[in-house]
């Protein structure tokens, strides 16, 4: 058995799928390239894959991973052609290596950074400056959901980088760079926080976000 | 923002958003501007159901394989989808190419359920197409084919026509059809001509449905020259070489039945005399076993799914049942891809094989007795007694199986409070068969479910009237007073729900009236129980001078004119009469397999050929 790291992109065509969805996706895309995966053992066996955070719905990236444990003597390049003649559009594997079968991939990654794109409801003045009078901050409290409640989390312990790129009319373009972990904030709980402390001038109901990379340790 | 923006926008507040976004494995991309008919596929229910039905597959890919023709797909949007798309102004789109329905040839949709009407209704008011044909000048032909479709009265004035029988079959023509009448840049009616000399389509327009004093049908009859008294339903011939899909589309979201779905034969010869399928689907096809495992194997490699389904009404019939099963399991077996049977008749033998399945995926395990008495199986021609059920049982408990569903129907003519009591007895029986095989019921789950009859089109039955609502609420009640316990569980059915079911199946001009009524009172996805409204639809009724129970619960005359007469299903009605006559006897009819009983269907057209079994 070998164990396979992949990174994948993900596109518009396929944004809204869910990470559960894109679990299937890679398992019946390894059947169609006819690659044998390797099981675990148990009452109940499934496939041995593994992904890194999820991304929330609605967002690209085009630097994801995923692990893979093969069964067979593959190589890093023939399963990344493999796998790319069968993936569905939208979907594509970038770069494959082969790691230690001991080499957790949720302990190597570290961070993530994305380009995020928001509506502008009303004119806002000195957006740059407010970024970085915002960053200066010591901490930003936010109210996160979890799957016990709500929880206070302090954002700017997260928050690595922040800053506008471009506005254009309407819209405004952001690069974000932000620690990732087991229950850490996303771009999303940052554009909130951040729209509260402008005083509300985003338009909410729409924003993109776009993982650039994912940073492993 | 763009429009495609504008739409995601929406599409990050629905639930299930990968509903309308397309771009699934095998879905088609092709250059609308490079065909010349654009055919938009509707199904009446949301994304997941309709993903589900074989039928849109195959006519899916069928019309996709011809290089001047698009098929794009459109499902009913969720509730939370339809309210943002109004909001908005914006109109019922393809998931391929996100256009406009008004913008199509074709607007197809498939008629699986009675209770999708107000869907249909409501989609091509989504997509700013008027409701009713007459008022659709410039805009796509709405065509409408599918089970339901045989009886076309009670939406005779929203569909444009309807498409009897086989799509496989006649789907070509039409096409060919409009792609002479639009070269030749015709009239709308022009085209409506055509078809209706195409055997299998009926234009509502073209018959006229007229009605006696005591408000039964007095004649329905062409009312121009040219047009066939009846129309004949067409079959696939060579059902051996018909076109089956090689791919199949792989959704992202868990769909209703997500695995490959493999069709090994049409048709049924079991005649159970309430069943439609197994009379409207007639005469039986099946495809060879070589035949189904080279499909197998382009569907396995197409798809990487990891579970094949041997569709057909009743799989276990199928000739070399037990060899394609043991063939399929010992191919696939080591892929970890699994087969599965949709619920079928199942006895000793079929337990066996479903034990085989087992080891490579589980599957839970259904028996329909469908009555509880002996009785009343005899009456409905389930040729299945209480031996073969309990045998079936004790060998599925010895094979380690806890959990067992049992579907039965109540309200099935003739029916007597003894044959009610016969399922309590019945559930029981099986749970003291576990007892005896296990020693004790820890770990036994029984669940019983019924449905309720409901007279269908072109069956024997198709005369009988249905229970009323307060009757079939009794039945339900002495079922959920006896049915307590800690191993049984029971399930029941909207009585409300099965009586629109009745009164719309058996419906005709008349009832579309109150269809269309029904959905501006706002009724839709009324198969669904949470969006069902008895009340809107009792409005809806009195308000347009319908009365349901004409339709639900009257026992209607032998020689009387029915809705549906203008159609010829190849089944004949002395059969379907003679069936009926035999059930009130309580006299069974044996399976059609291996000795014809002359239900007509052979004798239909020329070509049309019953799969015969080697004589036992």
């Amino acid at each position: 058995m070998k164990r396979l790291r992949s990174k994948y992109t993900k596109g518009e065509e396929v944004k809204f799928i869910s990470h559960l969805d894109l679990l299937r996706v890679i398992q019946r895309a390894l059947r169609r390239a006819d690659i044998k995966v390797a099981f675990s053992q148990g009452f109940n066996p499934h496939p041995r894959i593994s992904f890194g955070p999820a991304l929330m719905v609605g967002a690209t990236t085009e630097g994801d991973y995923m692990d893979v444990d093969v069964e067979e003597d593959i190589s890093p390049h023939e399963f990344k052609e493999r796998m790319n003649e069968v993936l569905p559009s939208g979907i594509k594997i970038v770069e494959v290596f082969e790691v230690d079968v001991r080499d957790s991939l949720s302990s190597r990654i570290k961070g993530a950074d994305y380009l995020v794109e928001v509506f502008l409801k009303k004119e806002v003045e000195g957006l740059e400056e407010a970024v970085k009078r915002f960053m200066a901050k010591d901490t930003i409290e936010i109210e996160k959901e979890t799957k016990k409640g709500k929880k206070l989390v302090d954002l700017k312990s997260y928050l690595e980088e922040f800053y506008l790129i471009d506005m254009n009319g309407e819209r405004a373009k952001f690069y974000v760079k932000m620690k990732l972990g087991e229950g850490s904030p996303n771009p999303f709980h940052l554009l909130k926080a951040f729209n509260e402390y402008i005083g509300d001038a985003f338009d909410l109901e729409y924003y993109k976000i776009h993982r650039k990379n994912m940073f492993l340790e | 923002m763009d429009i495609k923006e504008k739409v995601d926008s929406l599409l990050m507040k629905v639930s299930k958003p990968t509903r309308y976004t397309g771009g699934e494995l095998n879905s088609v991309l092709k250059n609308p501007k490079e065909v010349k008919v654009r055919f938009a596929f509707a199904f009446p229910d949301v994304y997941e159901v309709g993903m589900s039905h074989l039928g849109m597959r195959i006519l899916y890919h069928l019309l996709n394989k011809r290089e001047d023709v698009y098929c794009e797909r459109v499902f009913a949007p969720w509730v939370d989808m339809e309210a943002l798309m109004r909001q908005n102004k914006i109109p019922l789109f393809t998931l391929e190419t996100k256009t406009p329905l008004s913008e199509f040839d074709f607007v197809g949709f498939t008629l699986q359920y009675e209770l999708s009407y107000t869907n249909v209704i409501n989609m091509l008011n989504l997509a700013n197409i008027p409701i009713l044909s007459r008022e659709r000048e410039g805009l796509p032909f709405v065509i409408a084919g599918g089970p339901c479709a045989y009886n076309p009265a009670p939406l005779s004035e929203v569909i444009d026509f309807f498409v009897m029988g086989e799509g496989e079959e006649v789907i070509h023509e039409i096409i060919d059809a409009y792609i002479e009448w639009k070269e030749r840049g015709g009239e709308r009616e022009e085209f409506l001509e055509a078809v209706s000399q195409i055997q299998g389509v009926y234009v509502p327009k073209y018959y006229i449905e007229e009605y006696d004093k005591d408000g039964k049908i007095k004649e329905i009859r062409p009312i121009k020259k040219g047009i066939p008294e009846r129309v004949k339903k067409r079959i696939v011939k060579d059902f051996e070489n018909v076109y089956h899909p090689e791919e199949q589309i792989v959704p992202f979201m868990d769909i209703v039945h997500d695995r490959i779905m493999l069709e090994i034969f049409r048709g049924c010869t079991r005649g159970c005399r309430f069943c439609q399928a197994g009379m409207i689907y007639r005469p039986l096809r099946e495809k060879s076993k070589e035949k189904i495992l080279e499909l197998a194997d382009k569907l396995v490699k197409s798809t990487g799914y990891e579970e094949i389904s041997l569709a057909s009404l009743s799989t276990f019939d199928y000739s070399q049942i037990e060899d394609l099963i043991k063939e399929l399991i010992s191919r696939y077996q080591e892929k970890g891809i699994g087969v599965s049977i949709p619920s079928s008749r199942v006895d000793a033998v079929s337990i066996n094989l479903l034990k085989e399945i087992q080891k490579v995926r589980k599957t839970g395990l259904t028996l329909a007795p469908e009555a509880g008495t002996q009785r009343l199986r005899d009456v409905i021609n389930k040729g299945i007694t209480e031996e073969d059920i309990l045998e079936a049982t004790a060998s599925a408990f010895e094979a380690g199986w806890n959990n067992i569903k049992l579907y039965f129907m109540i309200g099935l003519p003739t029916e007597t409070m003894e044959d009610v009591e016969g399922i309590v007895d019945l559930a029981y029986k099986i749970v003291d068969n576990y007892k005896r095989v296990k020693g004790n019921i820890k770990n036994l789950r029984v669940t019983v479910s019924t449905s309720t009859f409901v007279p269908k089109p072109f069956t024997p039955f198709q005369w009988v009237a249905q229970d009323s609502v307060k009757r079939i609420i009794e039945k339900q009640n002495f079922l959920k007073e006896r049915l307590k316990s800690k191993v049984l569980k029971y399930n029941w059915h909207n009585p409300y729900m099965s009586f629109l079911e009745a009164t719309i199946s058996r419906g005709d001009r008349r009832v579309g009236k109150a269809i269309i009524k029904a959905w501006e009172k706002g009724c839709k996805f009324d198969g669904w129980d949470d969006y069902f409204d008895h009340e809107k639809w009792e409005k809806a009724f009195k308000e347009t001078g319908v009365n349901p129970h004409f339709y639900a619960n009257r026992e209607w005359e032998i020689d009387e004119v029915l809705p549906w007469d203008v159609v010829d299903v190849g089944v004949t009605k002395k059969f379907l009469e003679r069936e009926y006559k035999k059930a009130l006897e309580g006299r069974i009819t044996h399976d059609c397999r291996y000795y014809c009983t002359g239900c007509g269907v052979k004798d239909y057209d020329e070509g049309v050929i019953c799969f015969e079994a080697p004589k036992k």
